[in-house]
């Protein structure tokens, strides 16, 4: 297929591979984060670590949007499907996630009527062809899709669409980097950064990373070779002394992102002054939520909400997982009482969640390592 | 739903920060008709990468075009 077979390439990644190899220092372990939930699920899906040498770790950062969702947040999406005339419509993956009332798919069943969509514009359609109802659009995501929620906002507000709200959870990357750099759990040398996030955002917000921690972000695509490329520069980096902001997705993303993308959405959204995140804990100025200017359709302003807080299951260390202070399969309860059929935990619903990620294809790679030992 | 579904790869491709590049087929107003590669086609919002023409390739993402690619082939 165009476009991706040549960056699948399985003699390409053994010659990168190699030149991974030779620019590690002897003795020194490299924990290298890839921040984004897409990244996780390209590196088990195609075992991308089986590719660097072992003193290459890759840690998976809080980039997928539905695991760091905290379970009040799905509760208060119930309490808003659950009144009478209202349609909620989501992303896929987001039916599944757990909240302290139970999920999406469980809430339809009870008798709500909550749709899975596409895109938010989808919702915009649903609220047209549905003017006695009230339809809200449950927003999930980083600023790759943030986007797509103002345009819908600008297109009800142009056409007028006054039984459209949104319940707006997209949150930002750059304060959940700077949560994990503060946290004392945990040391890395580098990070991948997000490349779709960065098609909007550009390179320019993640320098102060080199700046002030001393850490080289490369910016990565999503296809085997774009990561180990990308590794393959920090590595460079390392070895001439540089820590510097690099771009490995030139081929999509500009230094200065998307200027229209990025006007659009500091007009339909303002930051949050705090934002719970699954694991992370509440991080200032971490998410967004409609700007006064469309209060009109913000639904946390049409509907009375729980708005309770709801702790984690205590089985459940999504939080350690999130954060990279554990690999999925050291969880109490991964791959037992938590798969992805019966999710205890956000990491395990996503396929880009870390835990579903390695169950589906990262434990293949874990049992090919343990049959090379005992060999 | 007017796009590709959750699902057809696994997971959901509008949550889990995945875009694709499309191309596109003709213009709607302020959309456009693009095809993937493997013939699916899907009406895209065109507004965030201003005006496109047939034959262009977009990043397409929950419906909307995020970037505009450039052409590597005619």
């Amino acid at each position: 297929m165009r476009f991706v077979d040549e960056f699948r390439d399985a003699d390409l990644a053994e010659v990168l591979g190699r030149e991974i190899t030779a620019l590690c220092e002897p003795g020194r372990h490299y924990k290298v984060m890839e921040v984004c939930g897409g990244h996780t699920h390209t590196i088990y899906r195609y075992g991308v670590q089986d590719h660097l040498p072992e003193s290459i770790e890759l840690v998976h950062g809080p980039g997928c949007p539905v695991c760091v969702i905290p379970m009040g947040r799905v509760d208060d999406g119930i309490a808003i499907a659950e009144r009478d005339g209202v349609i909620l419509t989501c992303f896929g993956d987001m039916m599944r996630v757990p909240g302290g009332r139970g999920s999406f798919l469980e809430a339809n069943a009870r008798g709500a009527d909550i749709r899975m969509v596409y895109s938010p514009l989808d919702a915009l359609r649903i609220a047209r062809q549905n003017p006695d109802r009230q339809v809200v659009f449950y927003a999930i995501g980083f600023e790759t899709t943030a986007p797509s929620t103002a345009l819908t906002v600008l297109r009800a507000a142009q056409e007028g669409v006054e039984n459209f709200s949104v319940f707006c959870n997209h949150v930002t990357i750059i304060p959940a980097i700077k949560a994990i750099l503060d946290s004392p759990d945990l040391r890395l040398d580098a990070f991948l950064g997000p490349g779709h996030v960065s098609t909007v955002i550009g390179c320019r917000p993640y320098e102060w990373i080199p700046r002030d921690f001393g850490l080289p972000l490369v910016c990565a695509g999503f296809e085997p070779l774009d990561l180990l490329q990308s590794v393959y520069m920090i590595m460079k980096q390392f070895a001439e002394g540089r820590a510097e902001v690099e771009n490995q997705y030139g081929r999509v993303v500009q230094y200065d992102g998307n200027p229209v993308a990025l006007k659009v959405l500091a007009e339909v959204f303002a930051l949050r002054p705090f934002f719970e995140w699954r694991g992370l804990g509440s991080i200032a100025h971490s998410a967004l939520q409609l700007a006064p200017a469309y209060a009109r359709f913000d639904a946390e302003q049409r509907f009375d909400l729980p708005g309770v807080r709801v702790a984690d299951p205590k089985a459940c260390q999504c939080g350690e997982v999130l954060k990279g202070v554990l690999k999925p399969w050291e969880c109490k309860v991964f791959g037992t009482a938590c798969t992805p059929e019966t999710p205890i935990g956000t990491c395990m619903v996503s396929s880009e969640g870390a835990c579903a990620a390695y169950y589906n294809y990262g434990q293949y790679a874990k049992q090919r390592l343990t049959l090379e030992v005992l060999s | 739903m007017t796009g590709p579904a959750c699902g057809t790869e696994p997971g959901c491709i509008t949550c889990g920060d995945v875009a694709l590049a499309l191309t596109v087929l003709t213009v709607e107003g302020s959309d456009a008709r693009c095809r993937a590669d493997d013939g699916r086609t899907e009406l895209v919002a065109t507004e965030l990468v201003g005006a496109v023409v047939p034959g262009d390739r977009v990043l397409v993402h929950a419906g909307v075009a995020i970037e505009r690619l450039v052409r590597r082939e005619s």
